[in-house]
Parts: structure tokens; C-alpha cells; sequence
């Protein structure tokens, strides 16, 4: 828990406790005067910048139970404040407590407002504090802070007053089922043991009067003392409100006791009254803060400069966390490469003690393998005119009349021109499509071109096409030929051409020859 | 928030944009030594595969390289593999027409391409080539051709392939002497394979 200055501040006086590690460790009183304002600057000056909490024990304090109708959010807040502002026009000192809903039909809330009437009494002492610019977390009432000890002192009673000699005269709080309910600081102390029994007595029955004219609780109804004996000095005081009362229960708690219930030093008991009430504000801050905004400031910077150094702690340790889990797996990764690294050496090792008894290669076994197949496929697909050229002759020897002038042979994706057969250098021969050894495979297949004349034609166009037509069918009749065609004929019967020519013309005394163009193509897998 | 809480929390703002930025640059640098860590292993690990599949592989290697190795060598020397010789090309054209007893050859070579049809040949690493060789001569009679190709390959000066042929009957007027009888244009391609760059198994 961090460490934090609690001030007790009273009219007489001012107590100063330094709470670390959850206990006070240091507690000082500095009078109301100027030699003791001068000593608690002084004191404050010892301190690091840790949030002060302060608890004031004064006669000028206000409680209020109130009944507001149910809201929320803003429109509670404007309520909220409207109301504070109607009860305490002159202090900056107030709070509103939601204590909780109504039972009633409409469910409205139920508020305890309290203020501070005098800001005088805190301001000198407050100023001190602010100036030596410490965050001030809050100010809060004594009895506020008194709710605390109920859960120490484990009393089981509806009706509880707690009473308590304090600097400034007996503090008397009323708790009615746990829950505050009123509070009276009385000035005067008797000092001896009769007057002070007297005293005590007259202060219980004269609350008790208070109660039961607010209508709080009713005379009869059973009430128990708190008495808190810090001094071990009220024996006499708690027996005399006990025979004196017979409705009232009266339980002591002395100096040891409450050093055992709160876990407090006696020392300190001893020497401050407000000990207690700054160990249970250590403990627990009470939500009734009367402090307002401007003197708050300081402490809500405070908690936002804690809260940016604990996020940058916070993200410091995620980084710290992910970079060196990252650094870890790193390292383990390099392991591994390692590893995976002596073993293919290994391999690598074993793989060329086997190859030096390997003939020597230019390359490796699988390029070396590669480049033969390809050689030996290169030169066994070769393709050639060779079986074209049979294959003509052959259809030759029965087609006398035939007479080839030109033959033009092509291996390729495309067949051969029928334009007529140019020369491989001056023709655009068309390029395969697929450059690149990685491309599909192309298709191929031989094709030729044949242009030739029928001899002797003597004008017997009949005849030369018969002729010519018999040559291709005996082509065409090839277990290897795909297609023949007749690409061009002697005379052209083409009813979609115009045809002409003289009758008179004596065809044995003609010039003209009976030319042909056949086209012949392979089966792609010849 | 005004200007004097801004003011008031400068430090620690200052402190986590430093946190930010120091937090971000270690995170970066340390996701990318485990992400370099985690290629390089990757890496390692097929490398380590490989060194054990060629293990395995290695008396499959022996006999690969005892059984195709002089084929291997007589065609780079036949200049199929490496690179072109096209001076052993130009010697077996002369000694096929020699040979072919042919009119004389005139030649054009082009460019060397990369070879259309490779694909076929499934060649990997391997990088086929081809210069296209344009061919005009005079022949007797067609069967000259074909005996020139024969010899031509026979040669060794290479591998090639045909690609097209267009013989002419030149007109002689129906005299009957040793003289050319048929002219011939034809186009060949001059294959050759390159071995392409890879892990290379030699003798040390």
C-alpha cells in the first residue's frame, strides 16, 4: 500500500501520522499556535510527495439525512449540489452520501449531507500543506471516519453510541444498525474521576434526549456504550453509567484492547487521541469527502501521474515479456538451426566420402541423365522429306501422266503455305508460339506441297483431272496421310468462278499445260 | 483536462510516448530476429532434407552417372552440349557435300534462339537452344538430299533437326549429263543444351 501523511486536525491542535506499509510509523502533535505551525511546516518538509488525508474532530460540523427523488447521472449531481448549496451557503466543505433507496413507494434516495461550517479551523493548517505541494486526497468529519470502528470493536448492537474523550471534549457518535446517525463534540472535561463519571453520565443521557427528540430512538429502547478508554482511565466512569443507567449497556475498551482489535501500538494510544481515528482513516477512506475540487487537484494530478508511471511499468513489463519471450524462441530457433545444420554437414560429409568412389562427372547424376535423354530423343524424332518423298514416288509409279515440278516439304506447328512453296530463307515462316522451355508443347506435323503438270494433256481436261484426281486418292489411300487436297486443277469447274474460253481452239495445237497443286498431310504422330 | 494538468503530467507523458516508442522498436526488432530465426531454419531443414534424400539416393546416383556418362560425353563432344560449334557445323557441311558429291552448299546462319519445341522434352535445368541454318544447293536428283542429311549427321558435328525443304526441277532441256538436276532451300535447326546452374555433385 503506498505510503500517505494523515492530519488530525482539531481546534487545539494537529496530529500528524506517516502511514507506510499499513501501519502508522511515525505520529507528531503540533499545536494551534505559531511556534506549532512553524513545526508542522518544518515537519512536512521531512516528507516525499505522498497524498495527505485529512480528518477533522470540530464542534462546527452539519449532518443532514435527506430524501431526494431517484435520479441519475447528471440530473442526480445538479440535485445533489442545488441541495448542499441551499443547506451550506459559506463553506467549500460539504458531501452528500448516497446512503441508499427508500422503501417507500417511490424508491427515492436517501442522502446524509455534512459539511464543515468553519473552513477557518482547517485553513491555516491546509495552507501548509498545499504550499509544501503535497496532494491533498481528501478531508473528512471525524464521525465519518468513526464508522470504521465498529467492525474492530465486533459490537453487536442496534443502538450504539460510541464515546471518546478527545483534545477538544467528549466526542459522542450514534450508530443506529451500523448506519451514522448522529454526533456531538461537548467541551469540558471534569478531571477527576467522580466529576468525570458525572460527566460522561450527564453527556450519554443528554444525547440520549437529543435522540429521542429527533426521533431517532426512544428512551426506552436499549442503548450500548462504546466507551473508548485509551488512557485506561475511565474504570470508575464506565461502572458509574452502567449503575447509574440500567437501560444502557456499557462495554469499556482499554488500552491494550484496542492496541489488540485495531493492531496499533500502545505507544501511539498514548500519545495522540486521534491515533485511532488516523489508523482507521489509513485503513479505509470513508466516502464523504468534504473536500472541494480546487483542493483536490493536486492529488487528481498525483493519481494520473501514478497511473501514467504504472501503465508505463505495466507496458515496460508486457514489452519486457513478449521481446524476451521473442529473444527466447530466437535462441531456441538458432538451436535448432544449428542442429540442422551439424547434421546436414553430416550428410553432406557421409553423401562425398560415397562420392569419391563415383566417376567423375561434369555434372549432376540427374542433369547428366537429363542431357542424354534429350540428345537421344533429338536425334530419334528426327523428321525428315524422306517418308514424304517414298510416299509421292510410290503414288508416282502408278500415275505415268504425272509429272512433279516442285515439291516443298514442311515439319512445323502449321502445314505448308498453298500459296505456292517459297524458299526456307525468303519465306515468314510463322514462329512457334511457345518460346521458352517451360512453355506447353506445341503440336507438329509434316505437310508438302506438290505442283506438278499432267503429261501429255492434249486439252483433254477430263481426263487430266481424272488423272490427277486418281493420284490423290492413291495418296489419300496412305494408312499415314491425314488429308490431301486438291488445291489447284487444270481448269477450274468452280460454279462460283467464271469460266471462259473458244471453242474453235484446237486442243492438239494448244500450248497450254494441265498444272496441278496438291496439298498432303501427315497424321500428327507420324 | 486544462493547460496547467497537461503541464503537471508533461513527465509522466513524456515518460510512457518514451515507453511507446523504446516498447514498439524492441518488439519489432526481436519479432523480426524470431522471424529471420524461424526462415533461416526452414531454410536449414530443406537443406537437411535434401542432404538426406540425395544420401539415399546416392547409389541410385553411381549408377545413373556409370550409365550415361560416356553418352554424356560424346554429345558434348558432338557440341550438342555447352556451347554451339558452329565451326564443326560449317567442317560437316563441307565433308557432306564432299561426301554427298553434291554442287556445293551456300549456308546462312541466324541468331541463337531458345528452342520453341523444348517443352517437349521436359528439360528442367537444362536450357535448349536452337540457330536456324538456311541451306540452298544444287542436287542431281532428289535422292541426293536425303543422302545428305545422312551424311550430315553422320558427321557428329552436332544435333539438328529439318525443318522444311522445297526441291525444284531445273529446267535442262532434256540434255543427260552430270549436272545439277534439282535445286534444294532448306531450313535446319541446330540444337544445343546448356546445363543450367545447380548444386553440382563432382569428384573432389
Amino acid at each position: 500500500m503506498a505510503d500517505k501523511l494523515l492530519i488530525g486536525i482539531s481546534a487545539q491542535d494537529a496530529t500528524v501520522a506517516y502511514w507506510r506499509a499499513k501501519r502508522i510509523v511515525e505520529c507528531r502533535t503540533f499545536a494551534d499556535n505559531e511556534a506549532g505551525q512553524a513545526g508542522f511546516k518544518e515537519h512536512l518538509a521531512q516528507f516525499p510527495t505522498v497524498p495527505v488525508h485529512i480528518v477533522v474532530d470540530a464542534v462546527e460540523e452539519d449532518y443532514r439525512f435527506e430524501t431526494l427523488p431517484h435520479a441519475t447521472g447528471s440530473d442526480r449531481a445538479d440535485m445533489v449540489n442545488r441541495k448542499l448549496k441551499q443547506h451550506y451557503r459559506n463553506t467549500p466543505y460539504l458531501s452528500a452520501w448516497l446512503l441508499g433507496r427508500d422503501s417507500g413507494k417511490r424508491r427515492d434516495d436517501r442522502y446524509l449531507f455534512s459539511a464543515l461550517t468553519n473552513s477557518e479551523l482547517i485553513g491555516d493548517w491546509l495552507q501548509a500543506v498545499i504550499a509544501r505541494g503535497l496532494p491533498v486526497a481528501g478531508v473528512h468529519l471525524m464521525p465519518m471516519v468513526t464508522a470504521g470502528l465498529l467492525d474492530k470493536l465486533d459490537v453487536k448492537a442496534s443502538n450504539l453510541l460510541v464515546v471518546a474523550q478527545h483534545a477538544g471534549g467528549l466526542r459522542l457518535t450514534f450508530f443506529r444498525d451500523r448506519q451514522f446517525r448522529l454526533s456531538r463534540l461537548t467541551r469540558g472535561d471534569s478531571g477527576k474521576a467522580e466529576s468525570n463519571t458525572r460527566y460522561f453520565t450527564d453527556e450519554i443521557s443528554n444525547t440520549r434526549l437529543y435522540l429521542h427528540a429527533l426521533r431517532t430512538m426512544t428512551l426506552d429502547e436499549q442503548l450500548t456504550v462504546a466507551l473508548i478508554d485509551r488512557g485506561d482511565a475511565l474504570q470508575e466512569a464506565a461502572a458509574g453509567i452502567a449503575r447509574d443507567n440500567p437501560s444502557l449497556e456499557c462495554v469499556r475498551f482499554g488500552r491494550r484492547d484496542l492496541a489488540g482489535r485495531l493492531g496499533l501500538d500502545e505507544a501511539l494510544l498514548e500519545a495522540s487521541p486521534y491515533a485511532i481515528y488516523l489508523h482507521l482513516l489509513g485503513l479505509k477512506e470513508p466516502q464523504s469527502n468534504l473536500a472541494p475540487a480546487s483542493v483536490t487537484v493536486g492529488y487528481k494530478r498525483y493519481q494520473a501521474r501514478r497511473g501514467i508511471y504504472a501503465g508505463c511499468g505495466a507496458l515496460a513489463a508486457a514489452v519486457a515479456i513478449w521481446s524476451g519471450t521473442n529473444l527466447y524462441n530466437a535462441w531456441m530457433l538458432r538451436g535448432d538451426i544449428e542442429d540442422a545444420g551439424r547434421r546436414t554437414a553430416q550428410l553432406s560429409s557421409e553423401y562425398r566420402e560415397i562420392t569419391r568412389q563415383f566417376p567423375r562427372a561434369p555434372t549432376t547424376a540427374e542433369k547428366l541423365k537429363k542431357a542424354v535423354e534429350i540428345g537421344q530423343r533429338l536425334q530419334e524424332t528426327t523428321h525428315s522429306p524422306q517418308k514424304m518423298m517414298a510416299l509421292v514416288g510410290r503414288a508416282l509409279d502408278a500415275s505415268p501422266s504425272i509429272i512433279v515440278r516442285e515439291f516443298g516439304w514442311k515439319y512445323g506447328t502449321t502445314e505448308i503455305s498453298t500459296e505456292g512453296a517459297r524458299a526456307p530463307a525468303t519465306s515468314a515462316a510463322p514462329a512457334p508460339v511457345a518460346a521458352t522451355s517451360t512453355g506447353p508443347a506445341l503440336s507438329r506435323k509434316e505437310s508438302a506441297l506438290i505442283e506438278g503438270e499432267v503429261r501429255p494433256f492434249r486439252g483433254d481436261y477430263r481426263s487430266a483431272i481424272a488423272a490427277i484426281n486418281g493420284f490423290a486418292g492413291r495418296l489419300a489411300a496412305q494408312p499415314e496421310v491425314a488429308e490431301v487436297q486438291v488445291v489447284k486443277l487444270p481448269l477450274n469447274v468452280n460454279p462460283a468462278l467464271s469460266l471462259s474460253g473458244n471453242t474453235l481452239d484446237n486442243p492438239e495445237q494448244s500450248s497450254s499445260t494441265a498444272d496441278f497443286k496438291l496439298l498432303l498431310v501427315f497424321k500428327p504422330s507420324i | 483536462m486544462n493547460r496547467s494538468d497537461l503541464q503537471a503530467l508533461r513527465n509522466p507523458l513524456l515518460a510512457l510516448l518514451a515507453v511507446l516508442v523504446a516498447g514498439t522498436l524492441a518488439i519489432y526488432t526481436t519479432d523480426r530476429q524470431m522471424e529471420a530465426a524461424r526462415q533461416q531454419l526452414l531454410q536449414q531443414q530443406a537443406q537437411l532434407k535434401q542432404a538426406q534424400v540425395r544420401l539415399q539416393k546416392s547409389g541410385d546416383e553411381k549408377d545413373i552417372i556409370v550409365r550415361y556418362l560416356d553418352r554424356y560425353r560424346q554429345l558434348e563432344s558432338t557440341g550438342f552440349i555447352g556451347e554451339e560449334q558452329r565451326i564443326n557445323w560449317l567442317d560437316g557441311l563441307r565433308l557432306a557435300n564432299q561426301q554427298a558429291d553434291l554442287f556445293g552448299v551456300d549456308y546462312q546462319i541466324g541468331v541463337q534462339k531458345p528452342y520453341p519445341f523444348a517443352a517437349e522434352f521436359n528439360p528442367g535445368q537444362l536450357a535448349l537452344n536452337q540457330s536456324l541454318m538456311q541451306l540452298r544447293f544444287r542436287l542431281l536428283h532428289e535422292g541426293d538430299l536425303l543422302r545428305f542429311f545422312d551424311v550430315l549427321a553422320r558427321q557428329g558435328a552436332g544435333v539438328f533437326t529439318v525443318d522444311q525443304c522445297l526441291l525444284r526441277r531445273i529446267d535442262t532441256r532434256g540434255v543427260i549429263r552430270f549436272q545439277p538436276n534439282v535445286s534444294a532451300d532448306c531450313e535446319l535447326s541446330w540444337i544445343t543444351a546448356k546445363i543450367g546452374t545447380g548444386p553440382e555433385q563432382k569428384k573432389p
